[in-house]
């Protein structure tokens, strides 16, 4: 096999996979700190990508401050959906599924809004930095690739370390494990949710910020990236966002290999197929029971 | 079962007998679509309700009947009961291959593994076009017939599909209310105690997996000869995504409130069209606002609001 090929491949199933981790690692901290399987986080890296759509080629805004207010977007999304919804539906004891089935209706109503208002085109952002090409072992490499293997790496150590040693993420752990130990103990239970949903949906929003220089955001890709998120989060045990990362990683890079060795129409056939083998044979998800304790 | 609810569901059908008879024709034909959901529901219904599985794979078993009929009727010009026949053993003997495995998870990971059959189906359904005809479908499926009436208008097909509805309602009432009802009933309400009184629960829980296959083969079937056609487009994720909204809509505790859910989800897309496209936001929007306001489905909601209002006014609820 020629190892431009090989390489490029590998490359595109990296980057696609850090994408993947990147919704997997938002989805598996919503779920860690509330319970609650998002399955509308997609959305909001569709909405966190319109919004810096709007800013940089409708109001002609630099390029970072779009960005800074598509994250914001993205985490004062995730409070509102917290703040309105679920505290209602947890002071009246909901059942269980129907978190599931609200962040579905939401979604729906986020993506049907996305096309009521922006319409059915897709958006292009442009590359970060210079948007330059570099060769590395006979593959090509945009500089915006670098940066988001960059970017997402240092977010998925960033987060560990947030829940591991600063004392809102301590916080944040505890009101989610023990909502009533951690109430005794003087934590803010329903705070720490609303900050659990602010950092899910600023962690969605980046991730669609950083696509987008690469897949075009539309209305209707919100489903397909919170079913790949989906995919990443329960390989890594849905509980753990470093588990969650490695899961993405894994699944572009099967994906990708699935495109080399066998068809471009059948790689979500191979993947969907090996993420449920995966989950029957490793039900504690890739990094097994060890990987559900800790960051 | 009480004598006043016997009158009542007797009441409720000959009104579902009597009255589409009078009504437009479009709304006839929505009310064919609310039963052909009614049938692929109910089989999403008896999961969630006796099992607990939340099933997002009820597609697969929808789009093998509507192809199985497809197929055989178009291509090899059989008759409709072989297409039927065909579709209900291929979607068994599928659940139970795919079932036996996949039963081994809980929860979540259970509903994202039914969905990624879901997905796994679509792309294999667009591919095969050999078999399915891709993006274009197969077209030009004949019509059903009983011995010579020939089921053309959506009244007379309503009046089949009515007859399904209720066949399907009887069988999984009696299901419910036999040996194997109450073994489903331990099972999901105390799995270890049900164990140790010699249930299996895997092997039941597959044997409802296949009859809920089977229920979404027979509304494929259905589905497809009522069209006329089938294509790949009428069995994405939205429709999966709806098939489960049906029992859930109306808290699945219930056989009969299967229908509500089914008439809800057919019914309201229309109404809101009306007010053009802002349609789909004000859907979404309806099933958020259920979801939060009525934890009990529709029908809890309107049951409670029944018997608050009987409370209050001193009757015996």
């Amino acid at each position: 096999m020629n190892l431009g090929l090989f390489t490029q491949s590998l490359l595109a199933g990296v980057t696609n996979g850090l994408t993947y981790a990147l919704i997997g690692i938002g989805l598996a901290a919503i779920f860690k700190g509330s319970r609650v399987p998002n399955a509308m986080q997609g959305e909001f890296s569709v909405v966190g990508a319109i919004v810096v759509v709007l800013l940089l080629t409708g109001n002609g805004w630099p390029y970072w401050l779009a960005i800074l207010c598509g994250c914001l977007s993205g985490a004062i999304l995730g409070a509102l959906i917290e703040i309105v919804f679920i505290r209602y539906m947890i002071r009246n004891a909901a059942p269980e599924d129907s978190y599931l089935l609200l962040t579905i209706g939401i979604g729906l109503t986020i993506s049907a809004s996305v096309l009521y208002f922006f319409g059915r085109e897709s958006h292009l952002l442009p590359g970060f930095g210079s948007d330059r090409i570099y060769i590395v072992l006979d593959a090509v490499v945009r500089e915006h690739v670098i940066w988001l293997i960059a970017i997402s790496s240092v977010l998925t150590f960033a987060l560990r370390q947030f829940y591991r040693r600063t004392s809102t993420g301590l916080k944040m752990m505890a009101a989610s494990i023990d909502s009533e130990g951690a109430t005794s103990i003087g934590v803010n239970v329903a705070l720490m949710r609303t900050f659990t949903f602010m950092l899910g949906g600023a962690l969605g929003a980046i991730a669609g910020i950083l696509i987008t220089p690469i897949v075009p955001v539309d209305y209707m890709v919100g489903l397909q990236l919170t079913l790949k998120g989906f995919a990443a989060a329960i390989l890594g045990g849905l509980t753990n966002p470093l588990g969650a990362a490695i899961g993405g990683l894994t699944l572009g890079i099967i994906e990708a290999m699935a495109i080399m060795g066998v068809s471009s129409s059948y790689k979500d056939v191979i993947t969907f197929s090996l993420l449920i083998l995966i989950m029957i044979a490793m039900p504690h998800g890739l990094l097994g029971r060890a990987g559900r304790t800790g960051g | 079962m009480t004598v006043t609810r016997s009158l009542l569901i007797l009441a409720a059908i000959a009104l579902c007998v009597a009255l589409p008879a009078y009504l437009p024709r479009h709304i006839v034909d929505l009310l064919v679509f609310a039963g052909i959901y009614t049938i692929a529901g109910l089989g999403v219904g008896l999961l969630l309700g006796q099992c607990g599985i939340a099933n997002l794979g009820q597609i697969v078993f929808y789009a093998i009947g509507a192809y199985a009929t497809a197929y055989l009727t178009v291509h090899l010009g059989a008759p409709a009961a072989v297409g039927l026949i065909a579709g209900m053993v291929i979607s068994a003997v599928l659940a139970l291959i795919v079932g036996w495995p996949i039963l081994r998870l809980t929860g979540y990971f259970l509903a994202l593994a039914t969905l990624a059959m879901g997905i796994i189906a679509n792309a294999i359904f667009f591919e095969w076009e050999w078999l399915t005809g891709g993006t274009l479908g197969i077209g030009g499926i004949p019509k059903l017939q009983l011995f010579s009436f020939v089921l053309d208008t959506p009244l007379r097909f309503y009046y089949l599909v009515l007859g399904v509805v209720i066949i399907c309602m009887l069988l999984a009432h009696n299901l419910i209310g036999s040996r194997t009802g109450l073994a489903l009933r331990a099972m999901r309400d105390s799995q270890d105690a049900a164990i140790s009184l010699a249930v299996n629960p895997r092997w039941l829980q597959t044997r409802i997996f296949i009859l809920s296959a089977v229920l979404g083969s027979v509304a494929g079937s259905l589905f497809a000869h009522y069209g006329g056609f089938a294509n790949v487009q009428s069995f994405g994720i939205e429709k999966t995504i709806n098939f489960l909204l049906i029992p859930v809509l109306c808290a699945a505790t219930s056989l009969p409130r299967v229908i509500v859910g089914a008439l809800f989800i057919t019914f309201l897309p229309e109404l809101l069209s009306q007010f053009g496209n802002v349609h789909q936001i004000l859907f979404g929007g309806a099933l958020v606002g259920i979801v939060v306001l009525m934890p009990a489905g529709l029908v809890g909601a309107v049951s409670g609001l029944w018997r608050r209002r009987a409370d209050a006014a001193g009757a015996i609820p």
